[in-house]
């Protein structure tokens, strides 16, 4: 098996064929059509959909750029040839810049605590003033925005430069920078988490909100990575460089994180329920009644009982169909999530869902497909001149 | 009483044939070569996990999972009713104004069952399926835990014929080929 690494023929960038493109490219249309559209005829509708596709696509750019993250602050040899498509997803990022500050645009329509009257008239919200006011929002989303768009410059960055020096200096110097993105990425993403969603309500508060949405994050961005992988695997671009192995450590990361989600996901409505304070209870209540108990219970039995048995066995997280399947629900129950977050704050007496959401949310997939994409076909798929390579390529998983 | 009572506990070998090796790739293909023969309960010696020697020898998915499965399933349903029994029927307490039978409060013990009586019974299905305790067993050679490779045969492998073992043990360079118990 060795000498047959030795003679694989490296695998070049990806080629976008045309009607990629152009399926990307009417995504893109349709969903800023709907989006203008929903504007036009439901302002507050279509800003609460923009917020929930927003948020699932910039939680994937972040999953992926934390993954690589993670594999340099842990000196990690095997996933090297995994390590390229999760940077990729970095690529969203200055999109996401943007796409940010229409966020803080469209904020008042979502948020009650920009509106003078009700800080005027609610007490614990004009106590929350000096934290949720506009200003600071401001700040503090473009500061978070801008701090992810520099780490993924550099870390993305210097990773492809290696590409063509070979120096070995940049793995040693990722590590420091690695670190520090990992800091400023736990504070800033739950900040984010806090501004975006949790201040929905502003009464509500939960410590352990943002756990939550990043329990969300690295399952998503993990089921994502292994779609990508499939993907290229079955265009024969990564063959001998990814493996049956390095699918059966990533789907052994999506079981640990669809458990990491149930368990944050319960500890929160477990403390919740047993101190039984009306401050806290508001977020669950809308939720455990009325037709959105459903969507909790589905959220219960897609997004933790399914995957959980559906990856348990170990042949489940070698089997790329099968794996990919499970990711697949994964996103759809990842995007559920989100909605259950966002939209009971727009109506609570229904489920609100259809058209205007769903292409909200492709406009957004095809913009971060199109950067995914455009960023591989720009740069080698596999880091080749990175000096733990080898042991990606001998990467093998016992159990 | 202390001879009586080793004599009592020791581990009895089998007895079989062995090959040594000092090279690794040797003995790979050695074991190859004795699953084509048609041997099936031969094993290896090695003083490190060898990657591909689980295929070399055909060894078949451990049962172990099996039972950590069913048992993190027993757990689950005694920590099911024994939070039921103790807090809402045996001794019922009204606590914080919640309902005697609160699953909330109790999934955390019954999630602690589900790990304990999992884990509790993989080690014990690893132990027995390893045929532990051993005292004292046979040893093939001593430097088999620091640089010698071994496969041994057991006399009761099917098919077993000593001629046509050595001979396979011979090409493929073993350093020693020896009768001897494990």
């Amino acid at each position: 098996m060795a000498a047959d690494v030795e003679n694989l023929k490296p695998p070049g960038p990806l080629k976008i064929s045309s009607q990629m493109k152009t399926t990307f490219a009417v995504l893109m249309f349709l969903g800023f059509v709907a989006f203008a559209l929903a504007l036009v005829n439901d302002g507050a509708r279509a800003w609460h959909g923009y917020l929930t596709a927003f948020f699932f696509f910039v939680s994937l750019a972040l999953g992926g750029l934390f993954f690589a993250a993670m594999q340099h602050m842990t000196n990690a040899g095997w996933s090297v040839n995994v390590r390229r498509l999760a940077e990729s997803f970095a690529a969203f990022m200055p999109y996401a810049f943007v796409g940010a500050i229409a966020l803080l645009i469209g904020a008042p329509k979502l948020y009650s605590w920009l509106d003078p009257q009700v800080v005027a008239t609610d007490y614990l919200v004009a106590h929350k003033a000096p934290y949720l006011n506009q200003g600071f929002l401001w700040v503090r989303t473009l500061f978070f925005f801008g701090g992810w768009l520099l780490f993924a410059h550099v870390l993305v960055g210097r990773s492809v430069d290696q590409d063509k020096s070979g120096d070995e200096k940049l793995t040693t110097s990722l590590v420091p920078w690695s670190i520090a993105f990992v800091m400023f990425f736990a504070l800033s993403y739950s900040f984010f988490s806090v501004d975006a969603l949790m201040s929905l309500e502003p009464h509500w508060f939960s410590t352990i909100f943002g756990v939550y949405t990043f329990g969300g994050l690295f399952q998503s961005s993990v089921a994502f990575l292994i779609l990508l992988i499939v993907f290229l695997q079955r265009q024969g671009l990564v063959t001998g460089f990814i493996t049956a192995d390095h699918l059966h450590d990533l789907g052994k990361f999506l079981f640990a994180f669809t458990v990491f989600w149930a368990y944050i996901a319960f500890s929160q409505y477990m403390l919740i329920w047993y101190a039984n304070i009306p401050e806290e209870t508001l977020f669950f209540v809308p939720r455990s009644e009325g037709p959105w108990v459903w969507v909790s219970l589905a959220l219960i039995l897609f997004k933790f009982v399914v995957p959980f048995f559906a990856l348990l066995p170990r042949w489940a997280k070698r089997h790329p169909a099968h794996l990919s399947a499970v990711s697949v629900l994964i996103l759809v129950m990842q995007y559920v999530d989100l909605h259950w977050l966002v939209f009971p704050n727009f109506d609570s007496s229904q489920v609100v869902f259809g058209l205007y959401e769903i292409f909200i949310f492709l406009g957004f997939l095809g913009l971060f497909l199109f950067s995914v994409t455009s960023f591989l076909s720009r740069h080698p798929i596999v880091p080749l001149k990175d000096p733990r390579q080898q042991e990606s390529m001998h990467h093998h998983v016992v159990y | 009483m202390v001879d009586q009572l080793y004599a009592a506990v020791k581990a009895r070998g089998t007895e079989g044939m062995a090959g040594i090796w000092t090279d690794e790739h040797q003995l790979i293909k050695a074991a190859h070569r004795l699953r084509e023969a048609g041997f099936v309960k031969f094993d290896a010696i090695t003083p490190f996990p060898l990657h591909e020697i689980d295929e070399a020898i055909g060894i078949p998915r451990s049962y172990i999972p099996w039972v950590t499965f069913v048992f993190g399933f027993v757990g689950l349903a005694f920590g099911l009713w024994f939070t039921w029994w103790t807090s809402a029927y045996n001794w019922p307490i009204i606590v914080g104004g919640k309902p005697m039978w609160s699953l909330p409060a109790f999934i955390p013990v019954v999630f602690e069952c589900v790990i304990l009586f999992a884990a509790l019974s993989s080690v014990g299905a690893l132990i027995f399926s390893a045929g532990l305790p051993k005292v004292d067993p046979p040893v093939i050679d001593p430097d088999l835990t620091s640089h010698k490779f071994a496969l041994f045969v057991p006399h009761n492998d099917k098919g077993y014929d000593e001629a046509k073992i050595q001979q396979i043990f011979q090409d493929l360079g073993a350093d020693e080929i020896k009768r001897t118990e494990f």
